[in-house]
């Protein structure tokens, strides 16, 4: 058995929980129209009981609206309210049984076929701030799902027989959209019983599958598989220190705590932890985090606890710390299938640990897999994290345009240069300072590269040189306006 | 004259202790590396060291040689570059180039050596170059010599190729040494890249140790 819950005028219930005082007057929710179309000309999506005792239905025009009701309230849709009474919604369905399909936005289907215990005193009293939940149950979801949408099926449980009075309208539910919907109105229509007496094969003849289904369905001979709603599960954890912690120890102790509970979550779900996320909250208000990707799907506490605690061996951290908190991205443990000719790492729990070793040795952001920037700016360069290296970086078979790499200088260094001007540019002649100085014996160049030209504070232009000196060194010069010159790397 | 004199005298040694001198071979001249850009050429659980035999050897060439030998389309970077000056330039290769090795940036000699020794004892990574060349000489100079003799015991437990990458001789304790020279001049940068790795030439010399 199935038992179908959806709230009538859900837009305007979602949109009234931020203006609870208009919920007294005539108020409506207006569709979101092209910026071009007149705001006179779009249509109600929902009315609250106040306009429809004022004579006001959903799907008309807003000018018609105004014309019955002057003191109209017109709000537009609040999606975040909507996906809190959704989710408000689906937790009640929760409350009566595992299984729930979330089918509409404004309804969802509950599977009671576990359920020994009688249902009907419990749907009864369910309730929700603001709204009246309509429940009708049945032997299949569909046609639980048809009854709940019609007052006069409401609050029982339904057969095929009582769906017969209902106009022919309910069906819209499923039609939707669909052409044969509206020809079987102008066939003339009216009930869903008018439909019902049809003879199958017939309609499917006449009107393909579709309406087929249809008949099947009006007549409680499909039964189909929920479409069952699962939440993210959060495995976010935390701990708000009473004294704050002055020393590391205690801050294991407590991160050891948090890991063993992990754990144990994650066994019971038959999940692993792939990233782990440690945030550490300060007595002055500042935050540190650091996210640590396991290279394999990990379940152990020592496998999670051993990059963690490297990293806080490393840390200074400049006031007490007052809150811990540990969130993690789970996998499934088998996720990481071995490929046969493939190389795998031989420890990667070890290489983990290496890399919060090197992370805290040279600073964040300083071990990773290089790939090239996306622009032309000197020196532009992405680094990709190194702990999963499948597919970190994307791979690119353009070559460079100089067919020696350069030893870069991390900073340019900064040289005087020998020059004269021709054509009104500057033209080395020799390097005067710098680590090797000496006369100039050939030269590729200019090459004028600029960037951002199109952000004035941004905007970058300079002149480049590969250059040969008497000493054989290959080096590569720069010039910035005014009168800048940089050696940017040197060709070993 | 001197020079007659000191001969007249090995002369004479040579005469007197025989079996002193007998075993030593001839100098050789050093053999060439068949495959220089192979990580085969190297010796497993080794430090080696490459030097460049002039200003233009083509040190980065060697590098980009490496990276284009070595193992693609796998899931993990088969090689690890410790950047002793963080002088390695993405845009001088291609990004499937890039993709091979993990990129390991310090800011001088002794974060170099650190990372290196992490690196080493974590054995993960088969591949591990270590390039000290943008390093200045008397940081390089500072480094304690007892440093390398670690790291080469480290090397033979974990079983996995080092290779340094020095202006001049660095390691006391490597186990192969290469002379590269190519000899390059701004005309060759015309040159596509392939043009160019033929004329890297790789001369070895194998060293004995006591230990």
């Amino acid at each position: 058995m199935f038992a179908a819950l959806c709230l009538q005028d859900f837009l305007i219930i979602a949109a009234l929980r931020n203006h609870a005082v208009e919920g007294a007057y005539p108020c409506a929710v207006l569709e979101a129209g092209p910026a071009s179309t007149s705001r006179e000309k779009l249509s109600l999506l929902s009315t609250n009981p106040a306009a429809r005792i004022a004579g006001i239905r959903s799907g008309w025009p807003l000018h018609r609206a105004l014309v019955r009701c002057p003191d109209l309230r017109i709000l537009s849709r609040d999606p975040a309210a909507e996906a809190i009474l959704r989710n408000e919604l689906f937790l009640i369905a929760e409350s009566l049984a595992a299984d729930v399909e979330l089918t509409a936005p404004d309804a969802v289907i509950v599977d009671l076929s576990g359920r020994s215990s009688p249902v009907t005193a419990a749907l009864d009293r369910l309730t929700l701030a603001g709204a009246t939940i309509h429940h009708a149950r049945a032997l299949t979801p569909d046609l639980a799902h048809l009854a709940s949408r019609h007052p006069a099926t409401r609050g029982k449980m339904i057969s095929p027989a009582d769906l017969a009075p209902l106009p022919f309208s309910v069906l819209d539910l499923l039609a939707a959209g669909h052409p044969s919907g509206k020809l079987l109105e102008s066939w003339g229509l009216r009930t869903l019983g008018d439909f019902m007496e049809l003879p199958r094969q017939a309609v499917t003849e006449r009107l393909g599958p579709d309406v087929g289904a249809w008949h099947d369905l009006v007549h409680g001979k499909t039964c189909r598989l929920l479409r069952l709603h699962r939440p993210p599960e959060s495995f976010g954890q935390g701990v708000d220190f009473d004294d704050p912690l002055v020393s590391l120890d205690p801050l294991v102790f407590a991160l050891k705590r948090l890991l063993h509970t992990l754990a144990g979550r994650l066994a019971s779900r038959h999940l692993a932890a792939s990233c782990l996320e440690i945030r550490l909250v300060l007595t002055s208000g500042a935050e540190w985090m650091r996210r640590v990707r396991l290279p394999e799907p990990q379940t152990a506490v020592e496998g999670m606890l051993s990059p963690l605690q490297t990293l806080i061996d490393s840390l200074k951290p400049a006031a007490p710390i007052a809150a811990l908190r540990l969130d993690v991205e789970t996998t499934f443990a088998t996720a990481a299938q071995r490929e046969w000719f493939g190389r795998q790492l031989p420890q990667p729990e070890r290489w983990a640990e290496t890399l919060a070793k090197l992370d805290a040795l040279l600073g964040h952001g300083r071990v990773g897999i290089p790939a090239p920037g996306d622009s032309f700016a000197p020196d532009a360069f992405v680094l990709h994290p190194a702990a999963r290296a499948t597919s970190a970086a994307p791979n690119s078979t353009a070559h460079p345009a100089c067919p020696v790499p350069l030893h870069r200088f991390r900073p340019p260094r900064e040289v005087a240069v020998a020059h004269e001007l021709r054509n009104r540019k500057p033209w080395p002649l020799a390097l005067l300072t710098g680590p090797h100085p000496g006369e100039i014996t050939d030269r590729r160049g200019p090459f004028p590269i600029s960037g951002d030209w199109w952000n004035p504070d941004a905007s970058w232009q300079r002149l480049e040189w590969d250059i040969q000196l008497m000493s054989h060194h290959l080096l590569r010069l720069v010039f910035q306006t005014p009168n800048r010159w940089t050696l940017e790397g040197i060709y070993r | 004259m001197a020079a007659s004199a000191v001969e007249i005298l090995r002369q004479q040694l040579r005469d007197q202790f025989p079996q002193a001198h007998g075993l030593r071979p001839n100098p050789a001249p050093s053999p060439l590396l068949e495959k220089p850009f192979s990580v085969d050429s190297f010796p497993i659980g080794a430090i080696s060291e490459v030097l460049p035999a002039g200003p233009s050897a083509g040190l980065a060439l060697f590098m980009a040689g490496l990276l284009d030998e070595s193992e693609s389309a796998n899931s993990l970077p088969q090689l690890v570059l410790i950047d002793g000056a963080d002088a390695f330039d993405p845009n001088s290769f291609p990004g499937d180039a890039c993709s091979k090795l993990v990129w390991v940036r310090c800011a001088s000699a002794l974060e170099m050596l650190k990372a290196a020794d992490l690196l080493v004892h974590d054995g993960n990574m088969p591949f591990v170059l270590l390039d000290s060349t943008g390093v200045k000489r008397q940081d390089l100079n500072a480094l304690p010599a007892a440093a390398w003799w670690r790291m080469k015991q480290a090397v033979e437990r974990t079983g996995l190729r080092l290779v340094v990458l020095a202006t001049s001789p660095l390691v006391p304790c490597a186990s192969l040494r290469v002379s590269l020279s190519a000899g390059l001049s701004l005309a060759d940068f015309d040159r596509a890249q392939a043009e160019l790795l033929p004329r890297v030439h790789a001369s070895s010399n194998q060293l004995r140790r006591a230990t």
